[in-house]
């Protein structure tokens, strides 16, 4: 187990009482899987991604449990979060002209982070960038490195910021939405990437996204997040096979859509998820759900065993027919 | 089919002021129908000039050469309040729902705005016709007091094509109406569009990158790169045996989950970066990141010919002889299926 | 020279918390002064007294008096309307007419727009001593030609902010989706960019009044503005020279009123400024 977090909440404090938006979340990731966090705009994912690097926003509170190769990194002094940032876990982002500096060159910022950490200087710190912009697949990586980022390709400018999460060599990786905004030709070359340095780092990967396509291409294990919570946990395999969750199903039917017999309706879940602040009782989400019964309404579905999976659900897709097995 | 809406010929070409003046061509001559009641869909990565197209078509921008004809008149030449007849048959609904509202209007506001435009005063009759719009988008009970940021995308955009819907046009052009919205609010979309399009009956122009949404919507699907269309037909046709090599990229890179989760599925992956309007390759606009390319590609631009069964256009020089066969497979292993034949 | 023109701004950190309700409260007094100047000053700011000549600051003159024993504190109220209120004058007539010319510019666009930013730039570019000079010149020396030669090189700041914020916001998607609709470019700019370019002025103009102080003092301090015996607060500055080795009180109270307001109108621009947001 590299990654242990156990009844994680995080909240934003407010006049009045703290807004909650993750509610003691639990989870375990393990040594060289991918491991997928899914889930929509305000389910906490990306919360949950950014305090596991210790980056959550200033005006949260946070409370539970982070453990990282046996060590808490919860509330730890800032000091020694950014010691670990980048040395043992890496953090790529959405946009990579937001994370990269436009006045700086690219090889400089990547070998920047050699040496925040003492790893290297000078000359050797400069040549070991134009190495791992190599390593990154960037054609011509001694010009790459001196240009700026605005005189590169979108492209190169995401695979330059995985060059620059992981020259400090660190073992866990953590990917917030890195696919989202590209063209999907580009988001095929990334994919394919991770799962190659993947395999020559030995690293672990935290993935962040709300596309299942990419769930399916890459995932060993994923967690999927529902506004605030876990709804579903375990293999990948299992849980798009047949999601028991009915949140899983109805965000596996909208990747489906490839699948529906064209121009008919989609079997789609109706409502939007809640935002901050108005979490309703019981499930959080029952009032979208098509199978919600009067317990759902008021009572917080336990995290149980179901198989390879686990889930946070009164009444499973397809339990009816579980049962009767079982019988 | 009547066609409502023709593109013919259409050239777009931007001035880019930045590191020395020269002209791009984002849009290099492309021709497109759109039939009544039908929904043509269109595809591409970014840069590919898909919505600078959807700008010409609504004349939000004007062509720098081409013709535009709405209902067999032209409207190339049409401006300011020439246009107005015109603008009440065709509306926009844009990708970003919050941002292309108004956030300072409520949402009685944006949507009485349609009908000030358009002078029609319908007075104490204004307030039903709103919830009427609301209702039928699916917004019933809105408090149309509030303000746009008081909702989610998913009910902006709704709002949004109530907006739209409001003067009764008879074609909306969609640029990417659903790429902003999180994936369970995407399928409410897609049915909303559906639904709307099976009671009133109106064409479609829908642009996107999610060949996904496309394929599930469209009757006919243009493919473009580089300001060109370079592949189109039925959706059926394209999607399911791609012809050019680069829907077949398209399309092999946006499988199914089964087909993802498939050890033995291989994708195309495409080598080298998404392609530059300023910077256009000789012969053949995707030769740079074509597997097949050799020396007539390089060197010729192929124009886009009808293929000789008439089912499709096609801008590739190697098709279908060499293509077809491939473009068989990846439709099949796209959703899953036993591949008929290898590649 | 570089106080009379409406320069780069500095760059300037967040106002703590505390300041601006206290900028605020500065701002509310010197409302008053200019208001009901006759309720608050204890005395005439121009009636002469020479048995209190030059008296230093006591609790019957708070600020001390002045060569002909009048006054300052009583001077320094009575001035805020002039100070204050030419200077008001000028950062409204400059963003009225800045504010209409810069947004017909931006929809114009093209060569239109052209030939209106030349013309700003013409004006922009204007030494503001030499025009206040040839202003004097010409209407004569006061108030009146200060405030028009300050107006005169004002203006162009707030058509160029103006035009920016157009170009930038007509780009925007719900502008597009309002010309999809057809609606017309007087509304769209009216309904869908105006309010959003208000919030920009609002902030301009607060903290431009405070400048524009600053630089209607700094004309009159020159001789180019008020006239004896005005009690305009840049005139007591230059009326005090003579005697700044004898009696400082003379110099550094008009002089303290004229910084405390800048701050004052420069911390509130501030707060409205990190409260816009988007």
């Amino acid at each position: 187990m590299i990654l242990s977090v156990r009844d994680l909440s995080i909240g934003f404090r407010r006049i009045g009482g703290d807004l909650p938006a993750v509610d003691k979340i639990s989870f375990d990731v393990r040594e060289g899987e991918t491991f997928v966090i899914i889930g929509e705009s305000g389910s906490g994912k990306s919360l949950t991604g950014m305090s596991i690097a210790g980056l959550q926003p200033a005006t949260s509170v946070t409370s539970g449990s982070i453990r990282f190769k046996e060590r808490e990194l919860l509330n730890r002094p800032d000091a020694e979060l950014r010691r670990m940032r980048g040395r043992e876990i890496g953090l790529i982002y959405q946009d990579p002209l937001g994370s990269l500096n436009p006045v700086w060159p690219v090889g400089d910022q990547i070998a920047e982070a050699l040496r925040a950490h003492g790893l290297a200087s000078g000359a050797a710190a400069a040549r070991r960038a134009v190495e791992m912009l190599d390593r990154v697949r960037i054609p011509d990586p001694a010009r790459v490195a001196t240009a700026y980022p605005h005189e590169i390709s979108g492209g190169m400018r995401q695979r330059a910021m995985i060059a620059m999460a992981l020259i400090a060599g660190p073992s866990l990786l953590i990917a917030d939405e890195p696919t989202t905004a590209l063209d999907v030709t580009i988001k095929a070359q990334m994919l394919e990437l991770l799962a190659e340095l993947q395999r020559e780092m030995a690293l672990t990967i935290i993935l962040i996204t709300h596309d299942m396509g990419v769930v399916a291409e890459v995932a060993d294990r994923i967690l999927v997040m529902y506004a605030g919570r876990v709804a579903e946990i375990g293999d990948a395999d299992a849980i798009m096979r047949t999601p028991s969750h009915p949140y899983t199903a109805a965000l596996m039917t909208s990747a489906m859509i490839s699948e529906a017999e064209p121009k008919q309706q989609l079997n789609a879940i109706v409502g939007v998820a809640p935002g901050l602040g108005s979490f309703p009782d019981g499930c959080h989400f029952h009032p979208r759900c098509p199978l919600a019964q009067d317990d759902c309404r008021s009572f917080v579905p336990p995290l149980r065993r179901l198989g390879d999976v686990a889930l946070a659900c009164h009444h499973p897709v397809g339990s009816d027919t579980a049962l009767m097995a079982e019988a | 089919m009547e066609p409502l809406l023709t593109l013919d010929g259409i050239v777009k070409t931007f001035t880019q002021k930045r590191g020395g003046k020269r002209d791009v061509q984002a849009v290099a001559g492309v021709s497109l129908t759109v039939g009544r009641g039908e929904t043509v869909g269109l595809v591409g990565e970014s840069g590919c000039g898909k919505s600078t197209l959807a700008r010409l078509a609504l004349k939000l921008i004007e062509p720098t050469a081409g013709r535009i004809v709405f209902d067999g008149e032209d409207i190339t030449a049409r401006h300011g309040r020439a246009m107005l007849p015109v603008r009440r048959r065709m509306q926009a609904v844009f990708q970003d729902p919050l941002a292309s509202l108004n956030s300072r209007m409520t949402i009685a506001e944006i949507l009485r705005e349609p009908f000030d435009t358009h002078g029609i005063k319908l007075g104490a009759a204004l307030q039903p016709r709103i919830r009427e719009l609301l209702s039928f988008v699916g917004m019933e009970n809105t408090d149309t007091t509030k303000l746009p940021p008081q909702f989610s995308g998913g009910q902006l955009q709704r709002i949004a094509i109530a907006r739209a819907l409001a003067l009764e046009p008879d074609i909306i052009v969609a640029d990417e109406p659903t790429s902003a919205l999180d994936p369970s609010i995407q399928a409410q979309i897609v049915n909303l569009l559906l639904f709307i399009q099976r009671q009133r009956q109106i064409s479609y122009v829908i642009i996107s990158h999610d060949l996904d949404v496309i394929g599930h919507v469209a009757d006919r699907i243009a493919v473009m790169y580089l300001g060109t269309i370079i592949e189109q037909g039925p959706a059926a046709a394209i999607m399911g045996s791609p012809w050019h090599p680069y829907t077949q990229a398209l399309l092999s890179a946006a499988p199914t989950l089964a087909a993802r989760r498939n050890p033995e599925w291989k994708r195309i992956v495409l080598t080298g970066d998404p392609p530059n309007p300023a910077n256009v390759p000789t012969g053949c606009r995707f030769h740079p990141r074509c597997h097949l390319a050799r020396d007539v590609c390089r060197q010729v631009e192929p124009p886009l010919r009808p293929s000789e069964d008439g089912g499709r256009l096609i801008a590739c020089h190697l098709a279908p002889e060499e293509t077809a066969e491939k473009g068989r497979w990846i439709g099949q292993a796209r959703l899953g299926m036993p591949a008929a034949a290898t590649a | 020279m570089s106080a009379v023109l409406p320069t780069a701004r500095p760059r300037r950190s967040r106002p703590r918390g505390v300041l601006a309700p206290v900028a605020l409260l500065v701002i509310v007094i010197l409302i008053a002064f200019a208001l009901v100047p006759g309720l608050i000053a204890p005395d005439s700011p121009v009636a002469l007294n020479m048995a209190d000549r030059l008296k230093p600051p006591s609790f019957a003159h708070l600020f001390g008096t002045d060569e002909g024993g009048r006054d300052i504190f009583s001077r320094v109220v009575f001035g805020t309307r002039y100070s204050l209120g030419v200077a008001i004058a000028i950062v409204f007539a400059s963003a009225l007419f800045g504010v209409v010319y810069g947004a017909v510019s931006g929809m114009a666009r093209g060569s239109a727009d052209n030939v209106m930013m030349r013309i700003v730039d013409l004006f922009f570019g204007f030494p503001a001593l030499v025009l206040a000079l040839a202003v004097a010149a010409s209407i004569g020396r006061g108030l009146g030609s200060v405030a028009l030669s300050l107006t005169i090189i004002w203006w162009p700041g707030y058509a160029r902010l103006v035009r920016g914020e157009v170009l930038r916001l007509r780009e925007r998607p719900h502008v597009e989706a309002a010309r999809a609709l057809g609606v017309s470019n007087l509304t769209i700019l009216r309904r869908h960019i105006l309010p959003f370019v208000a919030q920009e002025v609002n902030v301009r103009v607060t903290t431009d009044i405070g400048y524009a102080l600053v630089a209607v003092t700094a004309l009159s301090f020159l001789g180019l503005g008020a006239n004896s015996p005005t009690p305009e607060w840049g005139l007591l500055i230059r009326d005090s020279r003579p005697y700044f080795g004898s009696a400082w009180w003379y110099l550094v109270f008009p002089g303290t009123m004229i910084m405390l307001t800048a701050t004052a109108f420069s911390l509130i621009g501030d707060s409205l400024a990190a409260r816009r947001g988007g």
